[in-house]
């Protein structure tokens, strides 16, 4: 199930310079970004184009910098070196006020949901509307109940976060992540710790969200299953840099030695019977 | 008949010892430098957000609702213990005044002496000693929490400013409740004094409230109280910036909390004697 057919996308070369002017339907893009962490390297010169409409799914062993990948985009972190240009804008050097306007038109969902602690459902969800528009707080209302039943969970709104579980935090973050209807949704790890079919429940989500209210979407996953079922593209990050980039079929076809070593690694066996072997999970 | 020189001086080190000799002193030298340039990172990135959160004390958006809930945690939360530390304080000065004062036949000034003390010195110094273990350890531990669960994260990812949001009604609501506590904290130490004047000196209530009336100037409450809000400001200060720098776990938000009750003590203590100098040359 591939929600946006359309914007699926050749290979780009990895580490390849700023090269031609951007797409005029490039969304997001990464020119030759670096990032160090005390000393270690962690993204070498990364270069990467994400498309509007398009679902990306990163993939990548532990610790090679997804989530630092994905927090450059809302500027939670900044590049060493390089830059990183949202909707034509750089953010690489833009302070906190100046990014206010660019987050409002993002959203991030967070590894473990980071719901507020002291709010409960309601509240939670409603905190962007809050927020950044003048709405009245039963229009607020209405709206935290819409996009509660758009992540399949109607009246929830009196609990608090202690109270629901892993999965259902989740829906609820992802809740608050659309209620603004952003033009670019961040998933961070959406499916880490949670059972098959909860994972395969968020899968659908993203997909039904990213078609619903015609966003972006950049998933950050171990989730190889997920992977395919939503991805338009996978960008393999490794070693610092986009090793590989492309559809998930061309992957399967044997996208790149690394890459068929981490399907490996994923407990997937590598080579032309790929595709077949994640089909008949 | 006398050696020559350098004789008893033993045999000279060698090349190498020398310069393992220099290798540990530049290894020194490398880590204190390491240190101080850690420490003025550390003072340096708590003085600009003290900057940012004036700036946002007084420029829109306000969060009042935060405020409010910051006033009653901050502020009616530390009543009780603020008032039993002045209560027992203003007992145990008026015992130890009497016992001194005795001997010079001095026993009238006991309530004049319990008053000055705990309204100049004791009252504020022991009631931001106990906020800023209270107030300030649990303003660390709430928002490393929060920044250990990516709370703070999702509050910038939202186009929300953690400054605003987070510290400035916590700096706000201690600097406007810890005087009112003091205050406080004063009226009861006083009372306290009053209690033991009356039962264990066989003073009168008249005597003791009399002789604190007919001496007591305006200054001596003003310039205690004048400077808790400058406690209150280091107090709640140093507790949002120990929580916005953690790193880390649960481990860390421990370490952070316990940071911020060391760090605000010495602050306190240590500004109260520049305060006190600057409030007496005025």
């Amino acid at each position: 199930m591939s929600a946006n057919p359309g914007a699926a996308s050749s290979t780009q070369p990895a580490g390849a310079g700023p090269g031609p002017a951007p797409n005029p339907e490039t969304i997001v893009e990464f020119k030759n970004v670096w990032k160090r962490f005390s000393g270690k390297e962690i993204l070498a010169g990364v270069n990467l184009q994400i498309r509007k409409g398009e679902i990306l799914c990163v993939l990548g062993p532990s610790g090679t910098g997804k989530s630092v990948t994905l927090r450059h985009i809302n500027g939670l972190t900044r590049p060493d070196e390089g830059d990183v240009i949202v909707f034509g804008e750089n953010v690489t050097n833009k302070s906190e006020e100046e990014m206010a306007p660019i987050r409002r038109r993002l959203a991030m969902l967070f590894q473990g949901g980071a719901l507020f602690d002291s709010m409960n459902v309601e509240l939670n969800v409603g905190f962007p509307l809050r927020e950044h528009t003048t709405k009245t707080p039963r229009e607020i209302a209405e709206t935290v109940a819409e996009k509660l039943s758009m992540v399949g969970l109607p009246g929830t709104q009196r609990k608090m976060p202690s109270e629901l579980s892993g999965g259902m935090r989740k829906r609820v973050a992802l809740a608050r992540s659309i209620a603004l209807e952003p033009e670019i949704i961040l998933y961070d790890e959406p499916t880490t710790g949670l059972d098959p079919l909860t994972s395969e429940k968020i899968g659908h989500l993203i997909v039904d969200i990213n078609q619903r209210i015609h966003t972006t979407s950049i998933v950050v996953t171990h989730d190889i299953v997920m992977a395919r079922t939503v991805s338009d593209r996978l960008a393999f990050l490794h070693q610092g840099r986009f090793q590989f980039i492309g559809t998930f079929s061309e992957a399967s076809r044997g996208g790149h030695p690394v890459l068929m070593e981490y399907f490996r690694s994923m407990g997937f066996p590598c080579g032309t019977g790929l595709v077949q072997v994640v089909k008949d999970l | 008949m006398s050696a020559p020189q350098g004789q008893f001086s033993g045999p000279q080190p060698s090349a190498t010892a020398i310069f393992y000799r220099n290798i540990r002193w530049l290894r020194f030298v490398d880590r204190f430098g390491r240190r101080g340039q850690a420490a003025m990172e550390y003072l340096g990135g708590m003085a600009e957000m003290a900057g940012q959160t004036l700036h946002a004390c007084f420029t829109r958006p306000f969060y009042s609702a935060e405020l409010l809930s910051q006033l009653d945690e901050i502020g009616v939360k530390s009543v009780s213990i603020t008032g039993i530390t002045a209560f027992s304080t203003g007992m145990v000065l008026a015992l130890q005044t009497a016992y001194a004062l005795a001997a010079f036949g001095g026993k009238m000034f006991v309530g004049r002496v319990v008053a000055l003390s705990l309204l100049r010195e004791l009252g504020p110094v022991l009631t931001a000693l106990m906020v800023g273990g209270r107030v300030g350890s649990g303003i660390t531990a709430e928002i490393g929490s929060m920044v250990v669960t990516e709370q703070v994260d999702a509050l910038r990812s939202m186009a929300v400013s953690p400054i605003r949001r987070l510290v400035a009604p916590r700096v706000i609501a201690t600097v406007i409740m810890l005087p009112v506590l003091t205050a406080l904290a004063d009226l009861l130490g006083i009372l306290g004094g009053l209690l033991i004047a009356v039962v264990e000196l066989n003073m009168t209530a008249q005597d003791y409230l009399g002789s604190i009336w007919n001496q007591l100037a305006i200054s001596d409450i003003m310039s205690g109280l004048s400077k808790t809000v400058f406690f209150g400001f280091e107090i709640a200060v140093i507790g949002c910036w120990n929580g916005l720098k953690v790193e880390g776990g649960a481990s860390a938000v421990g370490i952070a909390t316990t940071r911020t009750v060391v760090l605000a003590s010495i602050c306190v203590l240590i500004s109260d004697f520049f305060l006190t100098k600057l409030f007496l040359a005025l």
